[in-house]
């Protein structure tokens, strides 16, 4: 491998920055956000320069050092190069970057913007050690690290309960998820005695029955973790939420990266999933997809409607990887980060124009006010709806034709979803951009700042042409080696139609019909007509299936009442007699040894010279 | 016979030499920055004592000295430790009413010893070295000749000093009569043949007793402990600090040496004793430190625990329990020293030493408050720190031994209990500094360059052994193979 050197800059230098940030620059706002965005650019520059030097595929694979060995445990850290980690590597720090000069703009005017580019660049660092992790237990450290960085930017603004709140939920929620993902790493290791990503597989392709009667359950626990991060149903309620941080942090975090990881994880482990453990984990995946996009028709808040599509989305790109296609999982997710990305920094601008207002039905019009931002919004939303030639349109098809070959019911979810997905995303144009100005705000707004609206062109630029730059041929390699994948821009554009050519059509078609559904019913209208059409279902759609209710009603009454059983424990068993007690004990020892430790010389010769005796007794008197 | 394997031991009396001379000549306002000198000739040994290896004839004077891998290990220890001081004294040289450059050469002159007593192959050597750290310290301990309590702290230190040197003293020369020789490879030879009877000799076994009894006094193990907290209470807090890391740790090598490569076959016996001093140790030092107020006698009952939890390495009695020791010794360095340099800074103007006058320390120093807090969460042992290693590895390998002596799995569920107890009073000092009302003094704490380095040095010392710590556990390792 050419420039070993270049993975370690990338990986420690947002670290870096966010130390420098946090220690010294505090209070110069200037240099703190150059630092922390130079970071990430220089991160991304390098990034260009190694896969250069090496290609996709460098020869060696893997750089690691020994980070401690005791007895049997072997910890190493180190970084895993290849397709998967580099693909990912180049979005993390390139959707990263123009997400970081956005913010710039962004955050302008907030008190702690330093404190803002500190933790952005501590989850830069934790996000990349996910992605270039080699071992299980590496990836553990980051996977906290990214829960830790998450819940301090949904926390950016504690000063509000709303937001605490969402960031205690987020972390909260994600420990559950954790917790399955520690013990699923123990089982591995117990029955493998390794943690390295390349030494599992290859032991597990040598004796594929190495993990017995625990291989199912060890997958499911490993996907517990991925359930969490990447808000699977039933662990889906934090992602919503979250959107109480900054929109840039939900850009980043909870549309482009940080909920990728999930998924990233398990196309990584992809090797220890047992058939019957991909069928449960493409079953979530299409539930999640499925839910989510029914709930994401009746909101009205912007970002809360492109929360519920990300969730919409993981749920496609889970139930890719349930269906033994982690390529087209990861496909998804590439093309999804810039998409997704774009359409939360085009929601961004909107909310900033309109002074922090959220709700669609009170903007409208602002095609004319805010050109660029209308359009760049414009191509991500047709590239989520998949549109072809876009490059939404490319990835989805990828997973919908794997769902075609394997089950037929996931199919018709996958093709439903997809309708749904063009439905509310048109919705959503429909009220906010076109028609007439709905409140007086609209009349104020105006386009943003370049720092602003040139990451939204780059990114538009991306969604336009993602699936057809060789991304997907790059992971079918690697994940799905022996398929056969399209090379060469005019293959890739028909590829589709010759491959499968059922999903494809399936797929514009469900686009027809959700624009058509959208077109009649939103183009025009004043306020939402479906609750008057639909009734109860609007409803609890508008109330997220009533989740938020069922956990309150059930998990947190539970948990409430173990609470207050171990408070009881607490306070009178182990605070009352245990400490009390122990305490009075000890402050009676302390009243014999202060006896002791008189400060008298004589005494303290003497207790010298009987310990002495005592030893002496002991060892040879007897 | 190679004088340059002595390089480091002379090269550090020269500077003390060097460093007392030069008082004679330098105005009384630059004494001050003596220390730097000092600190930085310490440094430059440092430095040699990195590029030296362990040569291929590692002894001289007829095998009294020895510069294998251990010792080289605990040079640089001491080496390291000294410099830490010296810059420490630095900071408290204004307390100091006479004589700094004394103090300074003093603190060089203590250092020789404990380089000499990481060499030491031979019961001269060791009591020479012994004496000639114990009779500085004598001087160390009562240097505010002010204060009453150093005073005190040094007579008592002394007189209980005198009493186990005597006892030590009585010890060699029973095991030299006995045996022939103060050489402990020959000793070792020695108890291996059968036909000289040495395993079983009482008197011999007498005599080895009393020498424990001198290094039990330096590593302060239970019942040898007795005069730990007054005397860290009254000395001087450099002195202290020394005092918790060099001494300590040149009882500990001195112990090692003498267990494992002169007696081995009487170790192995002995097992069980090793066992309740190190339990004993451990709960008589976190108990007491409970309902302490003063910080430094806080510290002073806390490295007692401490001593009891490296005795448990030294029980386990395998190369693991000794490179555990090692580890432990060197995050306990960087640790124990962090806090008392922040006492040295924090509490200058004050004169008080209580816990309490911590209070509010976040808002005058916060590089300070977090050092402390660091510091006391690493000797509590909690990870990513030093000191959670360190524990980690000493309790390991006790449990290993344990398969074979089940009282081992005893003896790590009370160093288990210690770790629990010890939470609460070292927590009760970060609780103080930042829960602590409002504080007295409200000025924020002005640092040198020098000491915020020193504060810095501790930390990045402390960090970087709890969070990558295997390139000292493999140094650890190696210098314990290489003294078989």
């Amino acid at each position: 491998m050419h420039l070993q050197t270049l993975p370690w800059i990338i990986l420690f230098l947002p670290l870096l920055a966010a130390v420098v940030i946090t220690l010294f620059t505090q209070r110069d706002r200037k240099t703190s956000a150059t630092l922390s965005i130079s970071a990430i650019v220089i991160g991304f520059v390098l990034t260009v320069i190694f896969i250069k030097a090496n290609s996709f595929n460098p020869e060696v694979k893997e750089v690691s050092l020994n980070w401690l060995d005791i007895g049997p445990l072997q910890a190493e850290f180190g970084l895993r190069l290849d397709a998967l980690s580099l693909m990912m590597l180049l979005v993390v720090t390139g959707v990263g970057s123009a997400i970081h000069i956005y913010s710039w703009g962004y955050m302008h005017e907030d008190r702690c913007f330093s404190r803002f580019f500190a933790s952005l660049s501590l989850f830069t660092f934790s996000m990349l050690g996910i992605v270039m992790a080699n071992n299980f237990l590496q990836m553990f450290i980051s996977w906290e690290l990214v829960g830790v960085s998450s819940y301090l930017l949904i926390g950016f603004w504690y000063e509000k309960a709303s937001a605490a709140d969402a960031a205690k939920k987020a972390f909260i929620t994600n420990r559950l998820g954790d917790f399955g993902f520690m013990l699923g790493i123990l089982i591995v290791w117990a029955a493998l005695g390794s943690l390295n990503f390349g030494k599992l597989e290859a032991g597990l392709a040598d004796n594929p029955a190495a993990l017995g009667s625990l291989a199912t359950l060890g997958g499911l626990l490993v996907f517990c973790g991925a359930m969490g991060k990447s808000a699977q149903f039933p662990l889906h309620v934090w992602l919503p939420d979250a959107m109480e941080g900054p929109t840039p942090v939900s850009a980043l975090i909870h549309a482009a990266t940080m909920v990728a990881a999930g998924v990233y994880m398990l196309s990584r482990t992809f090797f220890i999933y047992t058939p019957e453990a991909l069928q449960v984990i493409a079953w979530i995946g299409g539930c999640t997809a499925l839910l989510a996009a029914l709930v994401a028709v009746q909101q009205n808040d912007i970002k809360r409607i492109l929360a519920y599509s990300t969730l919409s989305q993981l749920g496609y790109m889970v139930m890719a990887v349930g269906l033994a296609a982690p390529e087209a999982g990861m496909f998804h997710l590439t093309t999804h980060a810039f998409f997704k990305a774009l359409l939360f920094l085009g929601a961004g601008s909107v909310i900033h124009a309109m002074h922090h207002e959220q709700d669609i039905w009170r903007m409208g019009g602002l095609c004319k006010k805010m050109p660029v931002t209308y359009w760049t919004f414009m191509v991500g939303t047709m590239a989520l709806a998949g549109v072809w030639p876009l490059s939404g349109f490319f990835s989805k098809d990828a997973i919908l034709a794997a769902a075609w070959h394997h089950s037929m019911p996931l199919f018709i979810i996958g093709v439903g979803v997809a309708a749904l997905t063009t439905f509310y995303m048109f919705r959503l144009v429909f009220v906010a951009f076109l028609g007439g100005e709905r409140s007086h705000e609209v009349g104020h707004a105006h386009e943003s700042p370049w720092v602003m609206t040139w990451p939204l062109r780059i990114l538009a630029v991306f969604s336009i042409v993602g699936g057809v730059i060789g991304v997907e041929a790059l992971f079918g390699g690697m994940l799905h080696p022996g398929g056969e994948h399209p090379h060469g821009l005019a293959a890739q554009l028909v590829y589709p139609f010759k491959h499968a050519p059922v999903a494809a059509l399936s797929g514009l078609a469900a686009f027809g019909i959700g624009l058509f559904a959208a077109w009649t019913l939103y183009a025009r209208a004043k306020e939402d007509p479906l609750p008057a059409r639909i009734g109860t279902l609007s409803r609890w759609m508008r109330d997220r299936f009533y989740f938020d209710e069922l956990y309150e009603a059930t998990v947190i009454k539970v948990h409430d009442a173990t609470a207050a059983v171990v408070d009881w424990f607490d306070r009178w068993l182990i605070g009352f007699a245990a400490v009390r007690g122990s305490a009075g004990a000890t402050s009676l020892f302390g009243n014999v040894l202060r006896f002791i430790q008189s400060g008298s010389l004589q005494a303290y010769a003497f207790l010298l010279v009987l310990g002495v005796a005592v030893i002496l007794f002991f060892v040879l008197g007897r | 016979m190679n004088v340059l394997i002595l390089k480091h031991e002379i090269t550090l009396l020269l500077l003390a030499l060097g460093v007392m001379l030069a008082d004679l000549w330098l105005p009384p306002e630059r004494k001050r920055g003596l220390g730097y000198l000092a600190s930085a000739g310490v440094g430059a040994i440092l430095i040699c004592s990195l590029l030296t290896s362990v040569p291929e004839s590692p002894f001289a004077f007829r095998q009294m000295y020895v510069l294998d891998g251990m010792a080289l290990f605990f040079k640089r220890f001491f080496l390291v430790a000294t410099i830490l001081v010296l810059l420490m004294a630095v900071e408290f040289s204004d307390r100091i009413q006479a004589g700094i450059s004394e103090y300074y050469s003093l603190i060089l002159f203590a250092s020789a010893g404990m380089m000499f007593a990481a060499s030491a192959n031979d019961f001269a050597l060791l009591f020479v070295a012994l004496e000639l750290i114990t009779v500085t310290f004598y001087v160390l301990v009562s240097f505010q000749r002010g204060r009453a309590t150093s005073l005190e702290a040094g007579v008592k230190y002394l007189i209980i000093g005198a009493l186990s040197s005597a006892f030590m003293v009585f010890g060699i020369a029973f095991i030299f009569g006995t045996s022939g020789s103060f050489n402990f490879g020959d000793i070792a030879a020695k108890l291996a043949s059968p036909e000289a009877g040495l395993v079983n000799n009482k008197l011999f076994l007498f005599g080895l007793l009393f020498l424990l009894v001198g290094l039990g006094f330096k590593i302060a193990a239970v019942p040898f402990q007795i005069w730990a907290p007054d005397v860290y209470q009254g000395a001087p807090t450099p002195t202290t600090a020394f005092l918790a890391v060099g001494s300590k740790a040149a009882g500990m090598v001195l112990l090692m040496r003498v267990l494992f490569v002169a007696v081995p076959e009487v170790t192995a016996q002995w097992w069980k004793l090793l066992v309740v001093i190190s339990a004993l140790t451990i709960l008589y030092g976190n108990l007491c430190a409970l309902p302490q107020t003063n910080i430094k006698r806080l510290l002073g009952y806390s490295s007692i625990s401490h001593a009891g939890y490296l005795l448990l390495g030294i029980a386990a009695a395998t190369t693991a329990g000794q490179s555990a020791v090692l580890y432990y010794l060197s995050g306990y360095l960087f640790t124990v020293l962090a806090a008392f340099v922040v006492i040295v800074l924090v509490l200058r103007d004050t004169g008080a030493e209580e816990i309490s006058s911590l209070a509010g320390l976040h808002q005058r120093s916060p590089l300070l408050a977090a050092a402390m807090t660091i510091s006391m969460v690493s000797l509590a042992g909690i990870p990513p720190l030093a000191g959670f290693f360190g524990k980690l590895l000493l309790i390991k390998s006790a449990l290993v031994v344990g398969a074979e002596h089940q009282s081992f799995y005893w003896l790590v569920g009370i160093a288990v209990v210690g770790v629990v107890i010890s939470l609460a009073y070292y927590l009760g000092v970060v609780r103080a500094i930042y829960w602590g009302g409002e504080a007295a003094e409200k000025s924020a704490v002005t640092l040198s360059l020098p000491a915020t380095l020193t504060v810095a040095a501790c930390l990045v010392g402390i960090l970087f052994i709890g969070i990558y710590p295997n390139p000292l556990m493999k140094a650890a390792e190696a210098a314990v193979l290489s003294f078989k």
